[in-house]
This record gives structure tokens, C-alpha cells and sequence, in this order.
């Protein structure tokens, strides 16, 4: 289907990001190419559907030369292309028209684009929202639409560039149980991400790196090279790091890239060993729900008491409704259906010192909060106190906003400065400080980001890479030096890498002292760096404690869709199978096999 | 946020002015403005009254949703209006006071100049609830077809059109979001021009950026869905003519005929 012969390319005259790459991809594959920033894989994608044409070598598409100009728009609706980033595939302001777009620039009759557009948002399990508005769907909802939209110009090859490192992880979910379908209804799927549950999923995976292939082959041949992986910038998957911890441990156990095929395995060398319970499932012990909590020591910086927020009311309601009873006020709650309420009841405390997590999907009120807890947004009902002041006073409200820092999602988009300097200085600045007193805290917070201040401080924040940007983003929010850091999903949109140096970062700023709010959609980050987690579901607070206490309630998290860390899955798949682990423990991936090795070895003597 | 786009935003429906040509609407639109610019007289201004009245009974969309959406502009209906006391001094004189002067003929003027605002807002906003915006890019594009020929851009012209609506609502939340970040900075609008200009900046700039960044992908993305120009180019929803514009031409001559004899009667 697809033949690329020692493809060299470059965009710049001097640097070759593809530097002989040999692929071939057969009718019908599944495949996945990995690969860190910079190896290219974005690129060779571009060339199989024409939109880039090698220097060097060649690439055939369905018989078809990209170089040969005749041919572009053969290819281009051969090999459909869908993009990273949600937004900017959408060209119309309705979901049918968008779907359009494709079979109307080839020519396609009108009667038959109609059916097109129809069949092509059944594949994607759109149906109905034809006439719906683009810019009102979620995020996972725009990438389906995208695909649509190239489906229905009736390609042979999908060609997904990191399709899913923008979305949460329903939306990822969404996309590949869509794509699975389609490959098992024949269509050839590329897929360039850099997410492993993703390519443990494929039929053949590609590891790109420095413009050549690295590797390739099955999943399981590929994706349990740890050491090769690390090298090229790559994660390995959980249950893989599960199975390469048990060897540390002196188990000789393979590991799986699934994680069911790495829990059988357990289970079956915890039979032959004779340890196993088959009454696993009463053994799963959770912490009583009425067990004193140690309520944390420390100054309260932060408080929310009994917030309820709603985007309805007019703001000149809300200052009525604040002077009402509060107690009268819920009482009426019950005969206003109209009323949409983003936030309930919410009760917080931060405490100096401390890190809290707040988990919970898109929806569920986690962007309403952040903006309470600097006075963005007012609350229509309770109160907000920093340091013990209520926001509702105005003078308060914007000395919160040095107080409490927020970085929210992608902060490297509101860069605006014509020098990093600058850019960094504008928070200090506008806080009044004098100009030594700026120069100091700027060289300071991008210390602490890991950036040198001298060889950055001229340059324009627009030349420098996502990551640096991003790093820029957070120092400008430092350099305000506030007791409160608060973070809105600071890792979206990263790759592995990345993902890790800046978790450590943050790790870091929280162990020098400083008090951290993270909102996050990875259970996994957040059961190894908080103190806290709180769970949000639809506007309420549905789960609050340690790590161990909330990530134990399976059942709970299920419930609201939100999943546990991989460990934790992992430990309760083994405990429900019979492995006599403990229960009432949180785990990580080496507590967990070493957990497995003592289990083992109870049946050995 | 939404609020800002429902003005004259599009109300689903079957009427028979849905079912018009978008570019009938146009173009008897840009009449029924001429129209409303001839009237004399309230007696015109009555004609033209009672068409609307009948062209919003037609389309059947709620007369109070409708004047809800209508309120922003009232704003400048009611300045234009103001404007005019002190202008047209006909007539015996009211009130006096310096240079300011209010006549009977001033507050005729204003009456007039108000209601005639109005009513051609509330005509024209009947073309964009009625129209899809897909529909009036698509009418623009082939009422400008003809200067083509003169070197005209038709057909950019209305994709540009498109594509700029299609991405508004969405520079209408990015702008929030960048202003959030920039408050959340300390940055306020009160206090010296200065600051007020940098956060002005800090503001903008961004946005810039980000349409910049916007513009590169959805161009790869719209070169992968082999967009090519206009050559050879289907459309889903094809424009086409009917019954409905015959009816919609024979309502204007009406109105036209009716607003002349006002003129000359009254």
C-alpha cells in the first residue's frame, strides 16, 4: 500500500530529519511509529500523503508516485491525514459541512456527498449531530468529526499525526476503539503517537529516532526493550515495567505489553508455586470510610466553605443571591430546574506545604474551581478565603492574584513579550515591585525552571520550543513567588520525555516548600506525587483523602469513568484471581513486585 | 460567551423565507433598505412597519427571541435617534437653553430617524436568522461571481468569509482564556496608560500568535482534504431558486408600490 525507499529530507538545507528511511506498510496493517521530539516521524507521515516530497528516495502510494504532480489529489484521498490539534482541522461551522469539505473539493455529486457525509459520521458513532456546532464539541468529539471528514473522501490508508496527545483520556479512548473498528473493517491505519497503550494495540510498531527506523516489529517483540526504549526517549508500558521489576527481583517473568496477558502469567507461576486462593475477592480490604484521617497540620493558605457556582445566574443576581441566607438559599435549589450549577457544595482546604491533586474529567468542574481560587470567579454561593481573607472584597480579591499563582493549560500560548525577560518580568512588574527586585526574581524563578537566564534572556519567546516556552509560561507565574502554585493539567500535550522532566520539576518546586494544587486527568501522576487527592465529579466533591484511600475504592472511580493507576489495576486484577497480596495497600509498580516475589515465595517454601 | 453570537444567529426552521434563495434574501435585502430610505413620512414608515410585521409572521420565529437578539444594536438605534433633536429645528421651539435647542420638528425628526432604524434592523436581522451562514458565504461568493472577470477573488472571498465565522466563537474563548492568564499575572486595565497599553498587549499579541498557528495547520489540513480552488468544486447544500423567490419579488413590488403611493398620498 504504502512503499517509502530511502527517504532523505530536510527543511532547512542542512539538517536532514529523515535520513534514509526505508518503510513499507502492507493493505490492512495496523501500524505505529514511535519516536521522541525531533526523529522525524511527523515528517514520513507528511510524505505519505503528499503533503511534503522527499529530497531523496521515493514514496508510492497505491501504485501512485507522491512526487508526480498529476497524482497529488489521487494520493491525498487515498491517504486521509488527521492532525494533532483539534481545533485546526475544522473548517466549517456545522458537522456536516465540515464532512463535506473533502468530497465537495473533488467533485464529488451533490446527492452522493449527502450519503457520504451520513456513512461517514456512522463510522465515528456521530450520528445526529449533523447540525450540530463545531466549536461546541469536546475535544475527542472534534477529532472524530476530523476523521469524518477524511473518511468520507473514501481513503484506503488513515494517517493519524499524534491524533491523540491533545485529548483526556475518554477522548483517547473514543479515537481508538474508532480506529480499531476501521482496521477491522480493512482500512490501513498508520499511527504516529507516542502513547504505548496505544501501540501495544498495533500489528507492528516503529521506533524512529534521529531520522532513521531504530526498530520494528510486533509489540511485543519491541515495546518490552526497556533499554533500547530509554535510550530513544520512550516509556515503557506498565505492565512491561512490571515484568522487567519482577526480574529484579529474581522472578523469572516475561514481560507482557498487555496487561491481562502479564496478570495471567502471574497467576499461572502463583498456581504452580501453590500459593493461590481462589476466594480472591473478599480478601480486597479497603480502608474503613469512617477511619480518623490525620487532618493535616499547617497554616490554611487556601479555603473554599461551601461553594456553589453557577453561569446562569447574572452577576447582578449572584450579588443579591450572596446577601441571601445561605440556608434558605438550598432550600431553593430544589425548584429551579433551570439552573445550571458547575459547582456544589465544594468544601477545600489547602495547607501550607502540602500537595494536592484534584482528579476529574472534562466537565466536571476542575476549570471553574482553579478560576475561584484566585478571584477570577466569585462564588454564588459561600466564600473563598486566602489567607484567611474573603475574595469577595475587592482589595483581597486582587491581592490573591499574587498570592495564589495559576498556570493553566497551555500556558506557552499567552507568551506576548518581546523578550523572555519581559515576559517573565510582567507578573513582578505589575505587582509594584522595583526594578532590581524584578531583575532578581526573574533570574531566579528561570533558575528554578531549569533554563539559563543569561543565554534566554534576550531572546524572543516566540523562537524557542514548546517545551522551553512552556518553562517560560510556569517561571512568569514563579517569578510572583506565590504561596500557592496551582497548575491546570501542566503536563497536556507533552511527550513522555518531556512529561517526566516536568513532573520532576514540579516534584522539585514542592519539595523546596512550596504549597501545590495540581488538576490532572492521570491517575498515575497523581497517586505518586500528592499528599491529597480530591475527586470531581459533575460539579461535586465525590472522594476526598490520601492516595491510598481514594485510589482504593475501585468501584467508586469506575463509576464516574475515571480509571485507577496501572498499579493499583494491576494488584486487584492479581487479588481478585486469587494472589494472596495484600489489600489495603496503595502500590507502585516496585512495591507491587515486590509484593508478587514474597507472595511466590511463601509457596516455594 | 455564546451571548455575543446570538444576534441575528440562525433560528431553524421551514418557513417559506428559510426557504428562499440566500441570494434573493441579499438582494431584497439591499431593496428593502432603499425602501426604508424613502419613506418620507410615518404614513411610509407605517407600510413598512406592518411588511415586517408580516414577514416575521411568515417566518414564523418567536417575535420576543427575536427582539432579544435585536438589543446590542439598540444602543446605536438610540444615539442616531438622540443625535437628531439637535439638529432639525423646524417647527416652534420646546426648550431652550444656550446653544441647545429642542423643537417640535427636532423631536418629530428623532421619532422618525429611531423607527426607521428599527425597522431596517429588524429586516435585515430577518435575513440572518433565516439564513445559514454556510448559505450567505456561499450567496456572497456567486453575487460577486460576475467580477471575477475583473480580477475579483470571488471565491476566496467567500471562503475567507466562512472560515472567519467558522472561527470566531473560537477566538472568543481563546481571548477569555489569555485574559484570564494575564489577570491571574496582575494585570489590570486601571492605572497608568502605560500599563493599561502592555496589558492591551499582553493581551493581543497572543491571539496574533495563535491565529498565526491556527492558520498553518488548517492550511496542511484543508491541503489534505485536496482543497484546490474553486475548479471543479460540488457543494452539499447547493444553492438553487424556487417558488419562494417568485413570492418574495412579488411581496417587494408591494412594498415598493406601497411605500411610493405613501410617499405621494400622504
Amino acid at each position: 500500500m504504502i512503499d517509502c525507499s530511502n527517504v532523505r529530507f530536510t527543511y532547512d538545507g542542512e539538517r536532514f530529519v529523515l535520513d534514509g528511511v526505508s518503510l513499507h506498510i502492507a493493505d490492512g496493517e495496523f501500524v505505529c511509529i514511535l519516536g521522541g521530539n525531533g526523529s522525524g516521524k511527523s515528517t514520513i507521515a507528511k510524505h505519505m500523503n503528499a503533503l511534503l516530497v522527499p529530497d531523496e528516495g521515493t514514496v508510492v502510494v497505491d501504485g501512485h508516485d507522491t512526487a508526480d504532480d498529476e497524482f497529488v489529489y489521487d494520493v491525498r484521498s487515498t491517504a486521509g491525514m488527521v492532525f494533532q490539534n483539534p481545533d485546526d482541522q475544522l473548517v466549517a461551522s456545522l458537522v456536516e459541512d465540515d464532512v463535506a469539505f473533502g468530497p465537495e473539493n473533488l467533485g464529488v455529486p451533490t446527492a452522493e456527498i449527502a450519503e457520504r457525509v451520513k456513512a461517514a459520521l456512522k463510522k465515528v458513532g456521530l450520528v445526529g449531530f449533523e447540525r450540530h456546532e463545531t466549536h461546541a464539541l469536546s475535544g475527542g468529539q472534534k477529532q472524530r468529526v476530523a476523521i469524518a471528514g477524511v473518511l468520507a473522501m473514501q481513503p484506503r490508508v488513515l494517517i493519524l499525526d499524534e491524533a491523540s496527545s491533545m485529548l483526556d483520556p475518554r477522548g483517547r479512548k473514543g479515537l481508538m476503539r474508532v480506529c480499531r473498528e476501521l482496521n477491522g473493517r480493512g482500512m490501513t491505519i498508520v499511527m504516529i503517537t507516542h502513547y504505548m497503550e496505544e501501540a501495544a494495540l498495533a500489528d507492528r510498531v516503529v521506533v524512529m529516532n534521529a531520522g532513521r527506523i531504530a526498530c520494528e516489529g510486533a509489540p511485543e517483540e519491541v515495546l518490552t526493550r526497556a533499554d533500547e526504549l530509554a535510550k530513544l526517549n520512550l516509556d515503557v508500558p506498565y505492565s512491561c515495567q512490571l515484568g522487567l521489576a519482577l526480574q529484579a527481583t529474581g522472578v523469572a517473568a516475561v514481560p507482557h505489553v498487555a496487561e491481562d496477558a502479564m496478570v495471567s502469567q502471574i497467576v499461572g507461576m502463583a498456581k504452580a508455586a501453590g500459593v493461590l486462593d481462589e476466594s480472591g475477592r473478599e480478601r480486597r480490604i479497603a480502608p474503613a470510610d469512617d477511619a480518623a484521617e490525620d487532618v493535616g497540620q499547617g497554616e490554611v493558605l487556601l479555603q473554599f466553605e461551601d461553594v456553589s457556582f453557577s453561569y446562569t445566574k447574572s452577576s447582578k443576581e449572584r450579588g443579591r443571591k450572596k446577601r441571601r441566607d445561605a440556608v434558605a438559599e438550598r432550600a431553593k435549589w430544589g425548584n429551579d430546574p433551570d439552573a445550571v450549577w458547575a459547582l456544589h457544595n465544594v468544601d477545600l482546604t489547602v495547607r501550607r506545604g502540602e500537595f494536592l491533586g484534584i482528579a476529574g474529567h472534562t466537565g466536571s468542574g476542575k476549570s471553574t474551581l482553579i478560576q475561584h481560587m484566585n478571584g477570577l470567579l466569585h462564588p454564588s454561593v459561600g466564600r473563598v478565603l486566602v489567607g484567611g481573607r474573603d475574595l469577595a472584597d475587592k482589595k483581597a480579591s486582587a491581592s490573591a492574584k499574587g498570592r495564589v499563582g495559576v498556570v493553566f493549560q497551555y500556558p506557552e500560548r499567552q507568551l506576548f513579550a518581546a523578550t523572555v525577560f519581559d515576559d517573565v518580568a510582567f507578573g513582578p512588574r505589575n505587582l509594584g515591585f522595583s526594578a532590581d527586585e524584578v531583575e532578581r526574581r526573574v533570574a531566579d524563578s528561570l533558575a528554578r525552571v531549569n533554563l539559563d537566564v543569561e543565554a534566554l534572556r534576550d531572546a524572543s519567546p516566540f523562537e524557542l520550543s514548546g517545551g522551553q516556552q512552556r518553562r517560560v509560561a510556569f517561571a512568569g507565574v514563579l517569578a510572583m513567588e506565590p504561596e500557592v502554585l496551582v497548575l491546570d493539567e501542566p503536563v497536556a500535550g507533552l511527550d513522555p520525555v518531556a512529561r517526566r522532566e516536568f513532573l520532576e520539576l514540579i516534584s522539585g518546586l514542592h519539595e523546596q516548600g512550596t504549597t501545590v494544587v495540581m488538576v490532572s486527568h492521570s491517575m498515575d501522576d497523581l497517586a505518586a506525587l500528592c499528599d491529597r487527592v480530591m475527586v470531581l465529579k459533575e460539579g461535586r466533591v465525590v472522594r476526598e483523602g490520601t492516595p491510598s484511600r481514594v485510589f482504593m475504592h475501585a468501584e467508586k472511580l469506575n463509576e464516574i469513568g475515571l480509571g485507577l493507576p496501572a498499579p493499583q489495576r494491576m494488584a486487584y486484577a492479581l487479588i481478585d484471581a486469587g494472589v494472596p497480596i495484600a489489600g489495603d495497600v496503595l502500590y507502585s509498580i516496585d512495591s507491587l513486585a515486590a509484593a508478587i516475589a514474597v507472595a511466590l515465595d511463601g509457596g516455594a517454601r | 460567551m455564546n451571548e455575543v453570537f446570538s444576534f441575528g444567529s440562525y433560528y431553524p426552521g421551514e418557513s417559506p423565507l428559510h426557504k428562499c434563495d440566500a441570494r434573493t434574501k441579499l438582494v431584497l435585502g439591499f431593496v428593502f433598505l432603499l425602501a426604508a430610505l424613502c419613506a418620507r413620512d410615518f404614513a411610509g414608515l407605517a407600510v413598512i412597519a406592518v411588511f415586517v410585521g408580516f414577514l416575521y409572521a411568515v417566518s414564523r420565529i418567536p417575535f420576543g427571541k427575536a427582539m432579544r437578539s435585536l438589543a446590542p444594536l439598540m444602543a446605536i438605534a438610540l444615539i442616531c435617534a438622540l443625535l437628531n433633536l439637535f439638529v432639525d429645528q423646524s417647527g416652534e421651539t420646546l426648550f431652550k437653553w444656550g446653544i441647545i435647542e429642542i423643537s417640535t420638528g427636532s423631536v418629530r425628526s428623532c421619532l422618525f430617524i429611531g423607527c426607521r432604524i428599527i425597522l431596517m434592523m429588524m429586516g435585515m436581522s430577518l435575513i440572518t436568522m433565516t439564513t445559514t451562514t454556510l448559505d450567505l458565504t456561499a450567496a456572497f461568493e456567486r453575487l460577486l461571481g460576475p467580477l471575477e472577470r475583473f480580477g475579483v477573488p470571488a471565491h476566496e472571498l467567500g471562503m475567507i468569509m466562512g472560515i472567519a465565522l467558522r472561527f470566531m466563537p473560537q477566538f472568543a474563548t481563546e481571548l477569555v482564556d489569555v485574559y484570564h492568564a494575564q489577570i491571574s499575572r496582575g494585570a489590570a486595565l486601571d492605572g497608568s496608560p502605560v500599563k493599561g497599553l502592555r496589558m492591551l498587549s499582553s493581551v493581543t499579541i497572543p491571539l496574533f500568535a495563535s491565529v498565526f498557528r491556527h492558520a498553518e495547520v488548517l492550511s496542511s489540513a484543508m491541503d489534505a482534504r485536496c482543497y484546490h480552488g474553486e475548479a471543479g468544486r460540488t457543494r452539499l447544500h447547493p444553492l438553487h431558486y424556487s417558488v419562494y423567490d417568485a413570492y418574495a419579488l412579488a411581496a417587494f413590488a408591494v412594498l415598493a408600490a406601497g411605500v411610493i403611493a405613501a410617499n405621494m398620498l400622504l
